[in-house]
Formats: C-alpha cells, sequence, structure tokens
C-alpha cells in the first residue's frame, strides 16, 4: 500500500517536472532546427543533427566579449560586496555599541529602500561622474549588495568565540593582520554562501545593464540577449542557439553550486 | 530578512562580549573597517534617497540649470496620467496574484516533495531550476512560445492536437497579464517551495509521532502541527513575493513590453521610461518616492503581522 502510494507519487511528480521543463526542451531542441522546421513542428525532433546555428552564434554575435563583460562585472562586484561586508561584520563584531547602533540604522534603511527609489538619482550621480555606460561604473552600483552581505556575515561570525581575536592581539597582530589571516579564513563557509547568492542577482541582471550600459561593446550577456530579439526576430532557432549559449553556463554553475544556493536561499530567509 | 532581525543584530551586540578584548582591538580603530560600507550607504542609498524626494517637489529634467519648486503638481500627474494609473494598478495585481498562487501552489508541493520517493532530487531540482536563469531570458522564451501568431509554439501545439486558436496570449489585455502571472508562477513556485521545505525538515518527527500515538489523523496533523509551524516561513516567503512583485520588471519587460497598450507595465517601467527615457525626473521621482512609501508600508505591515503570528504559535 505504501508503496504503491509512493510509485504514484513519483509518476505524477515526474510528469509534472516534464511539463515544468518543456520550455527547456523546446529551447534546446530547436536550436538544431533550421527556421522552416521550427514552425512547422515547433516540439518535434530535428530532421537532422545541424550545428550550424551555434556556427552562426559564435560567429555574427558578440557572445564572447558579453560573456567576458559579464564575467568582469560579476567578479569585481562579488569580491567588492564580500570584503566591504567582512570589514564592516568584523568592525561591528570587536567595535564599539555606537558602531552597531548605526549599522543597525543602516541595514535598516537598506532593507526598506528598493533600488527601484533610488535610481534615478544614481542615474544623474553617475553621469555626472562620467561613470554611465562604464562596466566599472556597473561593478560601483552594485556595491550596494555589500549590505546585504553584511547582514548575513556578522550573522555567522557572531557565532564565533571572541577570544580566538584576543589570542591573536596578544600574539602581537595588528587588526589589518587578524581580518586577513584570522577572519577571513574563519568565515569561508558564509563567504561562499552569501557569494553564491550574489552572483545569481549580478549575472542574472537586466535591470541595470539596461538603464547603464549603451555600448554594444559593454553588454552584458543578458543585455545581449534582449537586445538580440529584434535582430533576429526572422530567424527563431539562431535567438535559441544564443539563448543556450547564455543559459549553459548558469545551468553548469547551478550543478555545481545548487547546495549553497539553496543554503543562501535559506540563510537569506531563516536570517529574517 | 526582516527588520526584527536587523534591530536584534543592533541590539544584541555588546551583551554576550567581552567589553575587555572589545576595547583593546577598539583602540586601534575599527571605524576604518566600517568606512567602506558607510561609503555605499551614503553614496548609493542615502543621497539619492534624499534627491529623490527633492526632484519630486521639483521640474528639474536633468538638463536644465534652472530647477523650480513646484509643490505636489507631479504627484498630481501621477493620478491623471492613464499610463501611470495602469502600471500601477498592474504591479498591485501582480504582487498580490503572485503572492496567493505561488503559496497556494508551493506549500502543497513542498509538503509532497517532504515524501520519500522515486526520482525525488531530481524532481525537486527540475522545479526549482526555472529561479535559476535570469528572468529576463525567460521572459524573452516564453515570448516565443506564447506568440500570439499561429507561429507560437504553443498556439501551433493547441492547433495539432485540439484544433483551436490561435490564442491571442500576449495581444490581449487580460491574457496577457494573466500570462504574465503564469510565467512568474512557473518560474517561482519552485523557489519557494525549496523554502518551505527547509522549514519543514526542521519540524522534530517526534511531533508526529506524538499525535499519532493520540490518535491524530493524517489531516489533524496537517492542521494542528505543520501548517503552524511553517507559520515563520509564510511569513519570509510573503514578504519576498511581495516586495518582489512590487519591485518587478525583467519579465513583464522582455514578455510583452508593457503591452499591448499599458497593459502589463510595471511601475519599475514607469520610472525609468520618464525619468531616463524621457528626461522627466520631477515626475519619476514622484513615482520612487511613492513606491518606497508602498514598499515600506508593506514591510511594515508584514512586520506586525508577522510578530502576531510567531506568538500565536510559539
Amino acid at each position: 500500500m505504501k508503496q504503491r502510494r509512493s510509485l504514484v507519487t513519483s509518476v505524477v511528480m515526474l510528469l509534472l517536472s516534464a511539463v515544468v521543463a518543456l520550455p527547456f526542451y523546446y529551447i534546446v531542441v530547436n536550436t538544431l532546427k533550421t527556421q522552416a522546421e521550427t514552425l512547422a513542428s515547433p516540439l518535434g525532433l530535428p530532421s537532422s543533427l545541424n550545428l550550424d546555428n551555434y556556427v552562426t552564434v559564435f560567429r555574427d554575435t558578440p557572445v564572447v566579449r558579453s560573456f567576458l563583460n559579464t564575467l568582469y562585472v560579476t567578479v569585481l562586484s562579488i569580491g567588492l560586496m564580500l570584503v566591504i561586508g567582512s570589514l564592516a561584520a568584523f568592525a561591528v563584531v570587536v567595535g564599539s555599541k555606537k558602531l552597531a547602533g548605526i549599522l543597525g540604522v543602516v541595514l535598516a534603511v537598506a532593507f526598506v529602500v528598493p533600488g527601484q527609489a533610488t535610481l534615478i538619482p544614481q542615474y544623474e550621480m553617475f553621469a555626472k561622474a562620467h561613470l554611465v555606460d562604464s562596466l566599472n561604473g556597473l561593478v560601483l552600483i552594485y556595491s550596494a549588495g555589500s549590505i546585504f552581505c553584511y547582514f548575513l556575515i556578522v550573522g555567522y561570525m557572531r557565532t564565533l568565540p571572541l577570544e580566538i581575536f584576543e589570542a591573536a592581539r596578544v600574539d602581537g597582530a595588528g587588526p589589518w593582520r587578524i581580518y586577513y589571516a584570522i577572519v577571513l579564513p574563519l568565515i569561508r563557509p558564509i563567504l561562499v554562501t552569501v557569494g553564491v547568492f550574489q552572483t545569481m542577482w549580478v549575472w542574472n541582471d537586466f535591470l541595470l545593464p539596461n538603464v547603464f550600459i549603451s555600448s554594444p561593446t559593454r553588454q552584458t550577456l543578458v543585455l545581449q540577449v534582449y537586445t538580440a530579439v529584434g535582430q533576429f526576430t526572422t530567424n527563431w532557432p539562431t535567438f535559441m542557439t544564443l539563448t543556450v549559449v547564455v543559459l549553459l553556463p548558469m545551468l553548469v554553475f547551478f550543478i555545481v553550486m545548487q547546495r549553497h544556493i539553496v543554503s543562501g536561499l535559506v540563510a537569506g530567509s531563516v536570517k529574517g | 530578512m526582516s527588520i526584527t532581525r536587523v534591530a536584534n543584530v543592533a541590539i544584541d551586540d555588546g551583551t554576550h562580549r567581552d567589553a575587555r578584548v572589545r576595547r583593546r582591538i577598539d583602540s586601534v580603530g575599527t571605524w576604518g573597517f566600517a568606512a567602506p560600507i558607510l561609503a555605499v550607504f551614503l553614496i548609493l542609498f542615502l543621497i539619492p534617497l534624499a534627491r529623490s524626494v527633492y526632484f519630486s517637489f521639483t521640474d528639474y529634467t536633468g538638463y536644465s540649470t534652472d530647477v523650480n519648486f513646484v509643490g505636489f503638481s507631479n504627484y498630481a500627474r501621477i493620478f491623471s496620467d492613464t499610463s501611470l494609473i495602469s502600471s500601477l494598478s498592474f504591479t498591485l495585481l501582480f504582487a498580490v496574484a503572485t503572492t496567493v498562487l505561488v503559496t497556494v501552489a508551493a506549500i502543497p508541493l513542498a509538503l509532497v516533495l517532504n515524501r520519500a520517493f522515486a526520482g525525488r532530487n531530481l524532481v525537486r531540482s527540475v522545479y526549482f531550476f526555472p529561479a535559476v536563469p535570469s528572468a529576463a531570458i525567460l521572459g524573452l522564451v516564453w515570448g516565443f512560445i506564447l506568440n500570439p501568431l499561429g507561429s507560437g509554439a504553443l498556439n501551433t501545439m493547441l492547433r495539432s492536437v485540439f484544433g483551436v486558436g490561435p490564442v491571442p496570449w500576449l495581444a490581449d489585455s487580460h491574457l496577457a497579464q494573466a500570462s504574465v502571472i503564469a510565467v512568474s508562477l512557473w518560474s517561482q513556485t519552485g523557489w519557494h517551495a525549496v523554502l518551505y521545505l527547509a522549514y519543514l525538515q526542521a519540524i522534530p518527527a517526534e511531533y508526529f509521532e506524538v499525535a499519532r500515538i493520540d490518535g491524530a489523523s493524517r489531516s489533524q496533523q496537517l492542521r494542528f502541527i505543520t501548517l503552524p509551524l511553517l507559520a515563520p516561513a509564510m511569513t519570509v516567503s510573503w514578504l519576498l513575493l511581495m516586495t518582489g512583485g512590487l519591485k518587478v520588471y525583467d519579465l513583464p519587460f522582455t514578455l510583452t513590453g508593457g503591452g499591448p497598450g499599458f497593459a502589463t507595465r510595471t511601475l519599475t517601467q514607469s520610472i525609468i521610461q520618464s525619468g531616463i527615457a524621457r528626461g522627466d525626473y520631477g515626475t519619476a521621482s514622484a513615482l520612487a518616492v511613492l513606491f518606497l512609501l508602498a514598499v515600506g508600508g508593506v514591510v511594515l505591515v508584514q512586520l506586525r503581522f508577522s510578530r502576531r503570528m510567531e506568538g500565536r504559535f510559539s
């Protein structure tokens, strides 16, 4: 009886997940087809294994360039966020009550204020500083995420015994050295969790690149896919191939980091 | 991610810590370590926020040096502009609809995923995956699937299987709104189910054992143990869905471009459209201020609500 029940659950859930996965099957299968085949039967299998679309994408679109742009922005943003967030967390854990109070206010404001409410003045300020249409400008805007990093890191750091810092201090280590040689290695697990969580935001973000980037050579992957829709309105298979190429790094990231993605999602919420 | 905890972070500090150690490290100046985050806060939050409020009362365009104080006329304009009103109402509809529907779908899904069955890990990953890629790209992909012409994948399928169609998925106002909400459901339900699942797995098995011994039926266990213990997960999930729904931009924008007409235009799209594309900083900032009040209101209501719920159940 119990086994039968679990068998029914299995079958129903697998069928349902096939429906959920259908859009992904749809884009992948169409990358192997010609435009005519796609229009005739969108979900059918291709008549032959045809990789022309992939050749076209790598030859005719700046996908490699956009990939490098995205990588540059993501790596720098995440690095910056983690450094700023962990420095502040260290300062609060060992610092004065007053500082902790100030950062409590910072957190509260940052949680309530949505990015959209500050977008227009940010754009105006960045335009004046010539940081619009610049990858470095984008990195600076993303550094706003360091406040969320701080929030998760400080929670983790409070679980560490403060005596470790005292011992290092007695041994003659300066604050920088304590941060670099003791704090950073100790908080590695939370850095990975937070880093993975924020990577998914920065890598996938469309709003900020769409507002701040205008040159085709500075596009991120998501922005490139968006502008390619207009370019490939008459050639769906090429567009879908571009999509698959762009989604592939995210799929690999998901498979490798799934555990961290889920723990980040739980940490980000359970903390509240 | 709630303010309760944020406040606790601030108050909690110093009570369990050795003041002697604190003072020693403090003496070398921990303020320097906090300087970068304070700079981020000042430049990316505080100053822009103050300027948003200021711009909302002026006719600033970003180009002219001549800035005039115009009182509440920017706010008045919002409520007389049909495109802005419809973006306000669609954003609200989207936020409420996704919150309700995702919750209704995610809790049963989490309950099933919490049982043992063959292929559970695979199924869980498949449901979760749509939340991983960029929502903007998924919007574009769904645009091809829901293409209103006969050439859209869904319409082709409907024609060949049921002989109906073509359905104007994205060309009709109400269908387009429903489509945007449906695609969002598709991409978010698994994510929230995994969130609920994490809380479900934290419920001690003994609770159910004791309930069984006392003769509680399955539905009684669900009603008196599982759902009450999921209350904190619900408040978190609702907060994320409501604020995420109010802030939504990527998915509706890439799926429909805000159309047909202004049917699926979001508040964020309106802010960007009027502020950056048209250079009308005044109106855009007034919208941004209203938006801030709405999101802040949701957070505060949520907080009171979650305190009460947690108080009742714990």
